[in-house]
């Protein structure tokens, strides 16, 4: 024996029998993952337990007093105010959602598959919107594309030509949201179509599928879950957002479920409480079952898996000259879409007036900065924010890679409904997550100290965060093979160490995108704040959202170009991480 | 090493039962291979001893270790200090090959030194010590193939466990890695117990070969007692090729009994133990049909016993020898020689008596697997 596998020089006789197992401290997995269901449904689900109160109490929870009551649901559900709210809020969330499956897929598939040039200038154009707050890129919007705004006249005065959708409606409303929402499917699906097998598009070619057939036939169906998660995601945003309808809809009175509850709860006096709390409640059972389908459609996970343990590259199929009309469209669209109105929101930030009447470079200022300067407030909301997006985004990222793990990668009992639990805080409306925390803080911490914390506001964006997060992070977890960590486990690793050293390790790309995103939606984010915001923590994106409200464009642009450039920092150094990433 | 043993082990999923009651034994430095068609249980073994798996009852122990005991111990794959090569490898992708061997050794604390040098030590055992710093994406793949042996190998294990680890090679480098492993398996002498599908690497590779059938033990054998003793038509008909004749048996002088298969005037001698009477199958190897070439001498096929005469119904030439399917009475006859015969002409053919296995009447239970 020359070489020997038995006993190494140092090491006990095998004889006695004792496992020569690796040595550790062994605590059992399962007292883990019940920890961490534990924090999760408390953090995630607990604070819906007082909308549900509230919403079946006659008085206000902080008041002494009250009774059981249906009167808050029947005054919902008779009121016609509601349900044409309903009525729009559904039809803008439909139309939204189709247009941004349509192009984020067909911009995944196109810009990560295909050789049509200019790649990835165009995928880096596409995903600029989600970067800033949607409020800016409204502010935009309205500056260039508007009926009354500077490239929709010049074009009428100049040319032919004339832009076909008017912002003030429905349709307008849309278009303004698909910019903001396409880019949220394209990175869900890209991040699955790298994952791809390229064998399986191969066999296709083999069966007689020439290459776009293959790619159509094959890859398409495989981001099924994608399309699924990321479709009802956008869905739930566009169904709950509050920035859009307040802007754009005021002139034509084009009410929303968001700006119902936000009119009742800030504008009437005394706030209609029992009704708003009725209605969040209304749109929990809606979304419950909207998660039930999802789940129905999306099937079993180990269908789409794609990645085996055996490593490949990712392959580019040649359209020919057809990628140059595509080209032409895909730029067109992004010019439009994207160029035009982020223009728009630097043209406003850097002028005092912007109009086609008079040359922009003869107005340029940059008062609209030095008021954010000045202004003790606005300054102080970008520091605040900058906390809650570093210090939260990093935080909730860890959050999610483990409970997904614990999810979707071990035996544990419940992980089922810990997948729920990930996925539904998106639902709530951002003003509901805000005011259920708002009254959980109220009954469990009558002092007010978390409440009138960063963390407070934290918490709730964390969690309005998490099934954004999830969605990236998630098609990345379910592309990895079960026998990495199967080899894991027979090496002598604990389902934790299993777990860290090659699930989270192999995730980590996935884990540096989810916190970029997380980043930038806890930046902007607002609609939670309404009612957790106090003097001493004010927050960028609610900051800007009063601002809109009252003035002009000009320091709200001012506002986007400075989240602009944080942004744009934050993701280059993404990139630098994403650069020294895993080799596979 | 510690020898392997397995009682009772049986496991269902929902109402389909894929292990009824297994019982096996492996001993110390064994090669030991389970082998049977897709669906048979030999994965449910393998992943019930490495522990990935847990079975709704029976025990296994590892020498005196019990690693599974119905629902009282159940030791965390981890714990069973197994190496396990998969079928799809398993590699880390994101691990350099030095730091996937090292891996096992990191968990049990070895020191840095000890560490490197062990890596070393391993990854020359299977000639990859100049690839190191390699990533796996820039490996072939039967150089991942041994970077996940070596990985397996590393901690030392008690047990070695392979799940088809050849299926993903091409067949002239699966045959060197058959021969490579076994001579690597004996030198090191690791318990080892072996999956696989085909039944050539079985019989070249095996110590003993168990082969199984819809989640039930067949036999139990060296590679030549499966092969020349099969137990049943089964397994006759799985490990190598086989002409299975039913026909009608009834006792004949000497220890003999004689077979008539339909539309063949004369029975068969067949060797038979006592009271051979009925219905009953007959096995023949291709190979072990003596051909006699038409218009050869009649002295050739004097003394013989069993010769009759077949018409070639259509040929193969395979380098080595021809493969013919020919026309015996109503049945099928495959017959392998270095003979060339024209297609369609007549062939006498001899089944010599100590060639023929006789088996008892098909039952459902017994049915030969799917030929696809």
């Amino acid at each position: 024996m020359t070489v020997t596998a038995g006993p190494r020089p140092g090491t006990a006789a095998p004889e006695s029998g004792r496992p020569r197992g690796p040595r550790r401290l062994s605590v059992p997995a399962t007292a883990g993952h019940y920890l961490i269901w534990a924090v999760t449904l408390v953090v995630v689900v607990g604070p819906v337990v007082p909308i549900a109160l509230a919403s079946l109490w006659s008085a206000p929870l902080y008041r002494s007093g009250g009774h059981l009551t249906l009167g808050n649901f029947r005054d919902l559900l008779t009121d016609p105010a509601w349900w044409a709210a309903v009525g729009n809020s559904a039809a803008f969330a439909a139309l939204t959602t189709v247009s941004s499956v349509l192009f984020g897929v067909g911009a995944a598939v196109l810009l990560t598959r295909t050789d049509v040039p200019f790649r990835r200038l165009f995928a880096g154009l596409l995903i600029l919107p989600i970067m800033l707050p949607g409020l800016v890129l409204i502010v935009g919007w309205m500056a260039m594309w508007a009926p009354s705004g500077y490239v929709s006249s010049w074009l009428e005065v100049n040319t032919v030509l004339w832009f076909p959708v008017d912002l003030y409606t429905l349709p307008g409303m849309a278009l303004v949201a698909t910019t903001v929402a396409a880019p949220t499917v394209f990175l869900f699906c890209r991040t699955t179509v790298l994952a791809i097998d390229p064998a399986l598009e191969d066999a296709a070619r083999s069966a007689g599928a020439g290459p776009l057939r293959a790619l159509v036939s094959v890859t398409v169906p495989l981001l099924r879950p994608a399309v699924l998660t990321s479709a009802l995601l956008v869905f739930a945003i566009s169904f709950e957002v509050l920035g859009l309808p307040l802007i754009l809809g005021f002139s034509n009175n084009i009410t929303f479920v968001s700006t119902y509850l936000y009119d009742n709860w800030i504008n009437a006096a005394p706030p209609n409480q029992g009704l708003v709390s009725a209605g969040a409640v209304f749109l929990l059972v809606c979304v419950s079952g909207l998660l039930v389908l999802r789940n129905r459609l999306v099937g079993d996970a180990s269908r789409y898996t794609t990645v085996t343990g055996k490593a490949a590259a990712t392959r580019v199929v040649g359209l020919g000259p057809v990628r140059w009309a595509l080209a032409a469209v895909l730029a067109t669209a992004l010019g439009v879409l994207v160029v035009v109105p982020l223009a728009g929101v630097v043209m406003s930030a850097f002028t005092s007036i912007l109009t086609p009447y008079v040359t922009p470079w003869s107005v340029l200022t940059t008062a609209n900065f030095q008021a954010i300067a000045d202004h003790p407030i606005w300054s102080e909301s970008i520091v605040n924010s900058l906390l809650i997006a570093g210090v939260g985004g990093l935080l909730t990222t860890a959050a999610i890679a483990v409970v997904s793990v614990v999810a979707h990668r071990s035996a544990f009992r419940f992980r089922g409904s810990l997948q729920q639990a990930v996925v539904w805080p998106r639902m709530m409306p951002g003003l509901v997550t805000g005011m259920a925390f708002f009254w959980s803080f109220a009954i469990l911490d009558p002092s007010g100290a978390v409440r009138g914390s960063l963390w407070g506001i934290g918490l709730a964006f964390a969690v309005r965060s998490l099934a954004l997060g999830y969605g990236v992070f998630y098609p990345a977890l379910a592309a990895i093979g079960e026998d990495l960590v199967r080899a894991a486990r027979t090496s002598g690793a604990t389902w934790w160490q299993a777990a860290m050293s090659v699930v989270l390790r192999l995730s980590a790309p996935a884990m540096a995108a989810c916190f970029v995103l997380l980043f930038v939606s806890m930046l902007n984010d607002a609609d939670p704040a309404v009612f957790l915001v106090t003097d001493r923590t004010p927050v960028m994106g609610l900051t800007m959202l009063q601002l809109a409200a009252t003035s002009t464009g000009g320091a709200v642009a001012a506002f986007g170009v400075i989240q602009m450039v944080i942004t744009l920092a934050v993701l280059g150094a993404g990139r630098i991480f994403l650069g020294v990433r895993a080799h596979a | 090493m510690p020898d392997l043993t397995l009682t009772k082990v049986a496991k269902s999923f929902g109402a389909n039962v894929v292990l009824h009651d297994l019982d096996l034994h492996v001993r110390d430095g064994e090669l030991f291979t389970l082998l049977g068609p897709s669906g048979c249980g030999k994965s449910t073994t393998l992943w019930s001893i490495a522990g990935l798996h847990s079975p709704d009852s029976g025990t296994i122990t590892f020498g005196d270790r019990t690693v599974f005991d119905g629902g009282r111990i159940d030791v965390a794959p981890e714990r069973r200090n197994c190496g396990v090569v998969f079928q799809s490898y398993a590699v880390w992708p994101h691990l350099s090959v030095h730091d996937n061997v090292a891996y096992p050794l990191k968990l049990r604390k070895e020191r840095r030194p000890a560490r490197a040098a062990r890596v070393r030590e391993v990854l020359e055992l299977v000639e990859l010590d100049h690839l190191e710093g390699r990533y796996p994406h820039e490996l072939s793949g039967g150089q991942q193939q041994r970077v996940a042996l070596a990985r397996a190998l590393a901690h030392p294990p008690d047990l070695l466990l392979l799940d088809e680890p050849f299926s993903n090679l091409d067949a002239k480098l699966r045959e060197r890695a058959r021969e490579w492993l076994r001579a690597l398996q004996q030198r090191i002498g690791v318990t080892t117990v072996f999956v696989t599908h085909d039944q050539d690497e079985a019989l070249s590779m095996s110590d003993r070969i168990m082969v199984m059938d819809q989640g039930r033990v067949r036999q139990v054998g060296t590679p030549e007692e499966i092969y020349q003793e099969p137990a049943d038509v089964f397994v006759a008909d799985f490990v190598g090729t086989v002409n299975v004749l039913a026909g009608r048996a009834a006792p004949g002088a000497d220890g003999t009994a004689r077979v008539w298969l339909d539309g063949l005037g004369r029975p068969l001698i067949v060797p038979a133990g006592a009271g051979l009477d009925g219905d009953v199958r007959l096995t023949v190897r291709p190979e072990r049909i003596v051909v006699h070439p038409p218009g050869g001498a009649p002295a050739d096929t004097a003394g013989a016993v069993n010769t009759v005469t077949v018409k070639v119904r259509s040929r193969a030439f395979l380098g080595d020898h021809y493969r013919y399917v020919t026309d015996l009475g109503e049945r099928e006859l495959v017959v392998r020689t270095l003979t060339p015969v024209d297609h369609g002409s007549e062939l006498i053919v001899e089944l010599p008596p100590d060639a023929i296995r006789v088996f008892g009447p098909a039952r459902p239970d017994m049915a030969p697997p799917d030929p696809t």
